[in-house]
């Protein structure tokens, strides 16, 4: 196995990549289920207001992913810029 | 087992470019419309008021569809998009559930089908919202709720996209792929039919559903 | 510098072995702890029913333990058995142990919700016991889907013949496979597990609620599913996929951090979608004309909570195809 100083960089970088979007990816997941969920109980007590308590689900969940882009801009930079 | 990424080709030159058309998928493609095409004509020749099979069975789908965009959406954009979103959900079920005939391959295996799907509701959506808003009040959405946010704005929209589509695509492409492994393991005895049955039938019904759901969404968010 | 193949292929061997029943242990016995725990409050509240509440514990527990028995087995084998000696065999064992063994822990936790929630209906509402036993299972049953992909992968990277390919880097391909699959699964089991337990306590409260309960339960973990699906397909794309000759460290570090990539990102969405079921299925009880709007809203938020791991899936393509 022939290891050389700029190989190993891009190794790890790789490897970095994979670990930011794989960690990062937990969080969004835990956080959007908790925001649907709770969607789901509010649309449990009241199913008339379905539609804006669904739109206002969808806003939570856009911004509790965006942790999860930020996660997948740094895997996409590690591989192609780095 | 080099089966499973690979998909007889045709490719040629059309000035200069190199356009590769993937065969089994178009002719599938072709297949199932022409079979959406001839059930809409059958079961809409002599409607009656006390419908026959076909018949019922269009009215239910059309009915579920009419309930979920209206109350997605308001007239008169439900009256306009409802078409586009019923034949979007008949194509991709029928598509999930076309592998169960033997010798036959869903095109929603073939990445290029959910992708061109997500993309076509990507500009149906900011389209509609362009024209809903004015091109100013659209624009200046992306600039919520601080100036700097635009950039994760724009990769959030196109991770919608991208989101829709792969989910789709792995989902079915997935299937097919632990169909023919666990097949191989088991020497095609016993379990095969039930496999198909669940990815096939169950899987592919909701995939198709949550895609044709999110399209809706996406459409609604933007006309708001 | 290294030992001959024979002795490797011994050494991964014993340490796929102990990986694979070290992680499977975990899972299964917290799964039926807490089953035991619910029982025991069970008994306390109708201490005149305590022989139902032995028997779905039992019950329960011997589902929640089937795929521990299958990281057993897959030790067992390990450690019995002759492989070929190949130093590319012996990579194999080891990500075999760590995928079975990996992959049994969302099972078995998510098998002890169900069987739990069960015997707390059962001693809500004692008429429901059949249907209650019959749910339990059912859901249960569902959980189990992830253990049995771990163990799909596992034999496969166990017995198919990988005596044809270069070293590097088709072992740290399937190093790459046993993690994808193996911690993907972890997340949807424990997810499944979540609304099967919160169906079972919703037919408990409201029985009327059964059949629609137990199909919007059927959805929700069909959909739930997905995160370990992708993990099956990254890992039989990083088994079957046969890499040149390549002894750079680079496409090594390539292929195993996509199966680190999908396997980490399909532990969020799995156990976030297993959030959004469970408040999903507990008011599908309570008030199931809503059932339409809340199946809707359930599956458009379990939608956008699997973004991050298509977002990991696309990563782990990309490392595999264009890297």
């Amino acid at each position: 196995m022939d290891i050389s100083g700029a190989d190993l960089v891009r190794a790890f970088a790789l490897l970095g990549a994979g670990i930011a979007m794989g960690l990062g990816a937990i969080g969004p997941g835990v956080g959007e289920g908790y925001a649907a969920g709770r969607a789901c109980e509010a649309i449990g007590r009241n199913p008339r207001e379905a539609g804006l308590l669904t739109r206002t689900m969808l806003v939570g969940q856009a911004v509790s992913e965006s942790t999860g882009i930020y996660s997948l801009v740094v895997a996409l930079l590690l591989i192609f810029v780095v | 087992m080099q089966e499973i990424t690979y998909l007889p080709q045709w490719i040629f030159n059309i000035g200069g470019f190199q356009v590769t058309l993937n065969v089994l998928t178009l002719v599938n493609s072709w297949m199932i419309m022409g079979v959406i095409i001839l059930f809409g004509f059958l079961a809409t020749r002599k409607t009656k008021l006390v419908p026959n099979p076909l018949q019922s069975v269009a009215e239910l789908i059309v009915s579920t569809f009419d309930a979920l965009v209206f109350d997605a959406l308001e007239l008169p954009n439900s009256r306009r998009y409802f078409p586009m979103i019923c034949g979007l959900f008949l194509f991709l079920w029928i598509s999930n559930i076309w592998g169960i005939i033997p010798f036959l391959s869903e095109p929603t295996k073939d990445l290029n089908t959910p992708l061109s799907l997500g993309l076509l509701g990507f500009v149906v959506a900011h389209y509609s919202g362009i024209k809903a808003h004015g091109i100013k009040k659209y624009v200046s959405q992306y600039f919520q709720p601080f100036i700097f946010m635009l950039p994760l704005n724009l990769i959030g929209e196109l991770a919608k996209v991208v989101s829709i589509s792969f989910r789709l695509y792995g989902n079915i492409m997935g299937g097919s792929i632990i169909i023919l492994v666990v097949s191989h393991l088991v020497y095609s005895l016993v379990l095969p039919p039930f496999l198909n049955a669940f990815f096939g039938l169950f899987v592919g019904t909701i995939q198709a559903f949550v895609f044709t759901m999110l399209t809706l969404v996406y459409i609604s968010v933007q006309v708001k | 510098m290294l030992p001959d193949a024979e002795t490797m292929v011994s050494v991964a061997s014993y340490v796929g072995a102990g990986l694979a029943v070290g992680f499977g242990a975990i899972g299964a016995a917290v799964g039926e702890g807490y089953i035991a725990g619910f029982a025991n409050s069970a008994c306390s509240a109708r201490p005149d029913k305590a022989p139902d509440f032995l028997k779905t514990m039992l019950i329960g527990q011997a589902v929640a333990e089937s795929t521990a028995i299958f990281a057993l087995v897959v030790a067992m084998l390990l450690i019995f058995m002759e492989f070929p000696p190949q130093y590319i065999t012996a990579v194999g064992l080891v990500a075999a142990g760590y995928c079975m063994g990996l992959g049994a822990i969302g099972s078995g936790i998510g098998s002890g919700f169900p069987a739990a929630k069960a015997c707390e209906g059962m001693a809500r509402q004692p008429r429901m016991t059949g249907a209650l036993t019959n749910t339990m299972i059912l859901g249960a049953a569902v959980c189990q889907s992830q253990g049995i992909y771990s163990l799909v992968v596992a034999l496969m990277m166990m017995f198919l013949d990988f005596g044809d390919r270069a070293l590097n880097p088709n072992a740290a391909a399937l190093l790459g496979a046993g993690l994808s699959t193996g911690l993907a699964a972890i997340g949807a089991g424990m997810g499944q597990g979540m609304i099967a337990g919160a169906t079972c306590e919703g037919i408990s409260r409201q029985p009327m609620s059964q059949a629609k309960a137990t199909g919007t339960m059927l959805v929700s973990q069909a959909v739930t599913e997905t995160p370990s699906i992708f993990g099956l397909v990254v890992s039989v794309l990083l088994i079957f996929r046969v890499w040149p000759a390549d002894t750079s460290i680079v496409t090594m570090a390539a292929l195993i951090s996509a199966g680190l990539c999908q396997g980490l990102g399909g532990i969020g969405p799995g156990i976030g979608n297993g959030i959004t079921g469970e408040y999903a299925l507990r008011w599908v009880s309570r008030n199931d004309e809503a059932v339409g709007a809340l199946t809707r809203t359930m599956i458009i938020g379990q939608a956008v909570a699997q973004s991050t791991v298509i977002y990991a899936m696309v990563i782990a393509l990309v490392l595999i195809f264009v890297v």
